[in-house]
């Protein structure tokens, strides 16, 4: 019905309108402290003079580049891990239920173990964040192959089909919805985790900048940096979630 | 004609599957000694009670697996656990039909499948769907056609490999029954023009009767044959076949054998340890 | 029947030999593929790394008792962490359902509030931790915030779908059997949500470890962060790992109650696996 979802529209915006006043009427009024939250005109002029930084740039490329090796790094591990472990039912019946109890322990525990052994340098977070990005990655390969519906593999089986065109024409395309879905959720682990480290103990990225910012009492910068990047993971996650979309529409 | 009777397409032998472990209490005879032969171009339809064993049968002849004991030979060769994809094609309950693929590229696989040349592809692949009455449906996704629809293509696609053999395991189970006389219909039609040999698994008087040469009885589990009944109407056959008071009485036949048999079944389930 | 496949007809007491039942069995299994990495990392541990780095299990093992639970400063940081979690779970339950109950009410307050909610939760709340750190200060009620923030989410969006999937063959059946709308609430709605409420609750244990955790890492002038960090920077691999261990069976310990909890609420219901096999809801 376009007239509902015309009213949620407007209530969503209407929430976003009353979130934006609500910030600049308890700045304005100085019912918040300055310091814990800045007026929006000294974060949007922050912002702007942030992103003709040198610094500000090459920090982003710090972070991204330790996000991209990362992912890579877990990419390549958790699928071939995960697709080796599917190929069993012993194998995922023992294996599986360790990676997925180990997952609910948060990673984040064992951080400063990959600070002693790789330092602040980028490789603990490249190391970290590839270690938390690859169980739902090897989680979902695994589901993806192993759960493959028994009636297409039969029918596959059936139609004379050898091993390799049942991998490629049938394991493949039907696995890949759920392989996507651990792809995406790898990636914001990934990043999430990445700038976690960052924050708590590096040298430099942009989760290193939020903590100076704090450190250094500059609201208006640190708003900045978190402006940048809430923004940056709302287009990502729409662009996630709109690639995602296509690949199961298809 | 004459001599295509003659000739044995479908050999089961002496057929016994258990599965699990013989010491196990979960353990289930399925199948117990079914001996059948079935000619070539006949429509020979498996018909029983729920778990008797009938679409366990189809599965040893379509070489999905093999039998605890036992052997099922196809025009001469050994079954022997391996599919025969250029002899036989199967059509299941389910649609199979993969859901990543269009209408036509399912059938594009099928052939592929079975290493038909790729310069026929499309023309089988109409073909058979002209034959079936989907042929504008061939861009669609299974996904967007009805149950009716993709079943109708489900069909389709085990008829465009042109094999000498269909097995086909309750494939209108899930359609309406006006869907399934008018498929019905279409499959005796196929069989007339094609002389393709069929194996038919149901739980459908009417259409076992409707369809088959031959209807092979069975027990409840362990599943044997109980008896063998001749519909001897040649086909293609016409729904007035249905009006024919031989139909009633066959179909009445076919009740009073498996009445017992549906009673045993279901006291089976309500005590699995009873019989 | 005689079977001609099985390679030995045995009388039916016997059984197949019981180390071939091992091997089939995939607890045991796990238990002998866990016992084979400890026993590698002690190898390795003890006579190829550098002690500097890394330490085998045995010193962990040794280093808990001697520099962990010895250390009363330690173990009441312990004991801080645990508390915070606690109250920190305690408030995203309550609030979670609370918000996700009112949000879930409607189809309309679920078509404009829920995707609000998802996009919140979209959010690397990590960006937010110095910003907490410097509101709440460096004690115990910046750990609980965050943990709150990060816990609230999972329970809040599960308790909304549950709400909103609800069957329509079941409705309609309730309908027809004369229900008011007070009594679909109550014996259909809020029913069908108790399974998507108990996912909720255990993705938001794990979420709110996760908060907490994250916190304490940061204020390293404290708490368990003031510990993790002198060890390392220390180069003390072994009460590092012993600490790190204790906290891990600490968030085992919390995962296990919501788990209890939920097989207790639930009686009869499919029960919650020992180590949850589904991957993360997000």
């Amino acid at each position: 019905m376009d007239r509902s979802s015309l009213s949620s529209r407007s209530v969503q915006w209407a929430f976003l309108a009353l979130a934006a006043g609500a910030w600049y009427l308890a700045t304005a009024t100085g019912s918040v402290s300055r310091l814990f939250l800045p007026p929006p005109r000294e974060v949007f002029t922050a912002l702007v003079a942030l992103v003709q930084t040198n610094a500000f740039w090459s920090a982003v490329l710090v972070t991204a580049s330790t996000v991209a090796k990362a992912y890579v790094l877990a990419l390549i591990i958790g699928i071939l891990a995960g697709y080796l472990v599917s190929r069993s039912k012993l194998a995922v019946a023992t294996i599986e239920p360790v990676i997925s109890g180990l997952f609910t322990i948060p990673i984040t525990l064992f951080f400063p173990m990959f600070i002693l052994f790789f330092g602040v340098g980028t490789g603990s977070k490249v190391a970290y964040g590839a270690t938390y990005a690859f169980f739902p990655i090897a989680l979902n390969t695994i589901a993806a192959f192993a759960n493959m519906e028994q009636r297409y593999l039969l029918a596959a089986q059936s139609m004379g089909g050898n091993r390799w065109q049942i991998f490629r024409y049938v394991l493949m395309p039907g696995a890949l919805p759920v392989l996507f879905t651990g792809l995406r959720i790898g990636f914001f682990i990934c990043l999430a985790s990445v700038l976690g480290g960052e924050t708590i103990s590096s040298v430099a990225g942009v989760g290193r900048n939020i903590a100076l910012t704090a450190e250094l009492m500059e609201p208006g910068r640190m708003f900045a940096w978190i402006s940048f990047v809430v923004c940056m993971s709302v287009v990502l996650n729409l662009l996630a979630f709109s690639f995602e979309n296509r690949i199961r529409a298809r | 004609m004459q001599n295509n009777q003659d000739k044995i397409a479908i050999s089961i032998r002496n057929v016994t599957q258990r599965f699990g472990d013989a010491s196990q209490p979960d353990s289930v005879l399925a199948l117990d000694n079914v001996s059948l032969d079935i000619k070539k171009g006949e429509f020979v339809c498996l018909l029983g009670p729920s778990g008797c064993g009938k679409s366990t049968l189809l599965n040893v002849v379509g070489g999905l697996f093999k039998p605890t004991s036992g052997t099922a030979t196809v025009e001469g060769r050994l079954v022997d656990g391996k599919p025969h994809p250029d002899k036989i094609a199967f059509v299941f309950q389910e649609s199979t039909l993969f859901p990543w693929y269009t209408v036509i590229e399912n059938f594009h696989i099928a052939l592929k499948f079975q290493g038909i040349p790729k310069a026929e592809w499309d023309d089988r692949a109409m073909a058979a769907l002209r034959a079936v009455g989907m042929a504008s449906f061939a861009r669609h996704y299974p996904d967007q056609l009805s149950v009716g629809m993709r079943q109708r293509v489900n069909m389709a696609r085990g008829i465009c490999v042109k094999t000498d053999i269909l097995l086909m395991d309750e494939p209108f189970a899930a359609l309406d029954e006006q869907t399934r006389m008018v498929l019905g219909e279409d499959l005796s039609q196929l069989l007339a023009e094609t002389g393709k040999t069929i194996v038919f698994v149901t739980h459908s008087l009417a259409e076992a009767v409707f369809l088959s040469d031959r209807i092979a009885v069975f027990t409840a589990r362990p599943g044997k044959i109980k008896t063998i009944i001749d519909v001897d109407t040649p086909h293609p056959r016409s729904p007035d076949f249905m009006l024919e008071p031989k139909f009633s009485e066959l179909r009445n036949e076919c009740y009073a054998l498996l009445r017992d048999e549906i009673r045993a079944t279901m006291a089976l389930q309500r005590d699995p340890q009873a019989v | 029947m005689a079977s001609l496949s099985s390679a030995t007809s045995t009388p039916a007491a016997s059984s197949t030999p019981i180390w071939s039942r091992l091997a089939r069995s995939p607890f045991w299994l796990r238990i002998a593929l866990i016992a084979a990495i400890l026993l590698l990392l002690e190898y390795y541990g003890r006579f190829h790394a550098d002690p500097a780095f890394m330490r085998p299990p045995s010193a962990v093992v040794e280093a808990f008792f001697t520099s962990v639970i010895s250390e009363p400063k330690i173990v009441s940081a312990l004991w801080l962490c645990i508390t915070e979690i606690s109250i920190a779970y305690g408030m995203s339950v309550v609030f979670g359902v609370a918000i996700g109950l009112i949000v879930g009410a409607t189809k309309f307050s679920r078509a404009a509030l829920f995707p609000i909610i998802l996009l919140l939760f979209a959010i690397p709340q990590v960006s937010f931790m110095p910003l907490v750190i410097l509101i709440f200060g460096l004690g115990p009620a910046a750990k609980i915030a965050f943990g709150f923030s990060h816990g609230i989410f999972p329970i809040i969006v599960n308790v909304v779908a549950g709400m909103r999937d609800v069957k329509e063959l079941h409705l309609r059946g309730a309908r027809s059997m004369g229900a008011s709308k007070a009594d679909i609430i109550r014996h259909v709605i809020l029913p069908n949500m108790v399974p998507s409420l108990f996912t909720g609750l255990r993705l938001g244990m794990t979420l709110t470890l996760l908060g907490v955790i994250l916190a304490e890492l940061y204020v390293s002038t404290g708490g368990v962060g003031y510990y993790t960090r002198v060890f390392a920077e220390n180069y003390n691999p072994a009460p590092l790992f012993a600490l790190i261990t204790s906290l891990a069976v600490i968030a085992i310990f919390f995962n296990e109650i919501v788990r209890i909890a939920e097989n207790t609420l639930t009686p009869g219901k499919r029960r919650a696996p020992r180590i949850q096999s589904k991957s993360v809801q997000k």
